[in-house]
């Protein structure tokens, strides 16, 4: 079973996943060095409750990119964050030749602890917004709230 | 969903009733290499869409399968100023059991991948290699 990140060059870079059917429609999402994943379809394509869908993975691919680009542009500017939580929204809609996500909807609340910090921290959220990879390999526009809290 | 951040390039993508998945950067952008990284979670999601897909089709045609399993392979590319994943290759090895079922097992694994959606909802272009093997 060969899965690996194999580094190309410093400008390109491969991911190799590995899915095996398990029974009924729910498989084992691999990946070398990661935890074990059960993925099925959703509930609302007749799968199974509980289980990790490809439509969550889609949205979690765009959530967490845009959060790992965001903590990248942080570290760039040097300044520190208190938390950060991005709530991710996907619609998946009926076109002509099949089913296709056609929004995604990300609504981040950073909170940070001077007012000092704020404006370089919507700076980093519209950068990341700009950058995230994952995004911008999707057809769907993403579009973005964000709300930056002195705590 | 929400992803919540947990330090570093790290955070927990959290789907309700769902296992939590831990998410962070990739080496090679900085991160750690023990959680899913979001380019993992990006071929993934076409992955496991196309094995959904194309349990549905073989559903729909009343043919049955052994085993199912596929080997994804996503390319990121610098494009401009920023990466994109330009490319994806998906190895498919499906087992059947007699080889009358060998057309429409092909034929299954055809509609699965044009029917994807999540690679439907990608830019890239998709490569599909399928092999089908009487046990």
């Amino acid at each position: 079973m060969c899965i690996q990140v194999r580094i190309l060059s410093q400008e390109s870079h491969e991911y190799h996943v590995q899915v095996d059917w398990t029974d009924d429609g729910v498989g084992d999402l691999l990946i070398e060095g990661k935890p074990t994943t059960k993925v099925s379809a959703p509930p609302e394509f007749e799968g199974p409750e509980g289980i990790i869908s490809p439509e969550d993975l889609f949205v979690a691919a765009a959530t967490s990119c845009f959060m790992t680009t965001f903590a990248t542009f942080s570290k760039r500017m040097r300044f520190d964050f208190e938390s950060f939580s991005c709530q991710g929204t996907g619609t998946l809609e009926k076109l002509e030749r099949g089913f296709e996500f056609t929004k995604l909807l990300l609504k981040t609340r950073v909170v940070v602890d001077s007012k000092e910090t704020k404006p370089k921290a919507e700076r980093a959220l519209e950068l990341a917004a700009k950058y995230c990879l994952v995004s911008n390999s999707m057809k769907c526009p993403t579009e973005h709230e964000n709300i930056v809290i002195v705590g | 969903m929400r992803v919540v951040w947990t330090g570093g390039k790290s955070g927990d993508v959290l789907v309700s009733n769902k296992p939590t998945i831990r998410t962070g950067s990739p080496p090679e952008f900085g991160g750690t290499k023990e959680f899913h990284s979001p380019e993992d979670l990006f071929v993934a999601s076409a992955s496991v869409c196309f094995m959904n897909s194309f349990v549905v089709f073989t559903e729909k045609m009343h043919i049955r399968f052994e085993s199912f399993e596929v080997e994804a392979k996503g390319l990121l590319e610098k494009v401009g100023q920023s990466y994109e994943i330009t490319h994806l290759h998906m190895k498919t090895k499906v087992v059947i059991e007699s080889e009358d079922l060998r057309s429409k097992m092909a034929r299954a694994l055809e509609l699965g991948a044009k029917y994807c959606y999540v690679a439907n909802s990608m830019k890239c272009p998709k490569e599909y290699e399928n092999e089908i093997v009487v046990r």
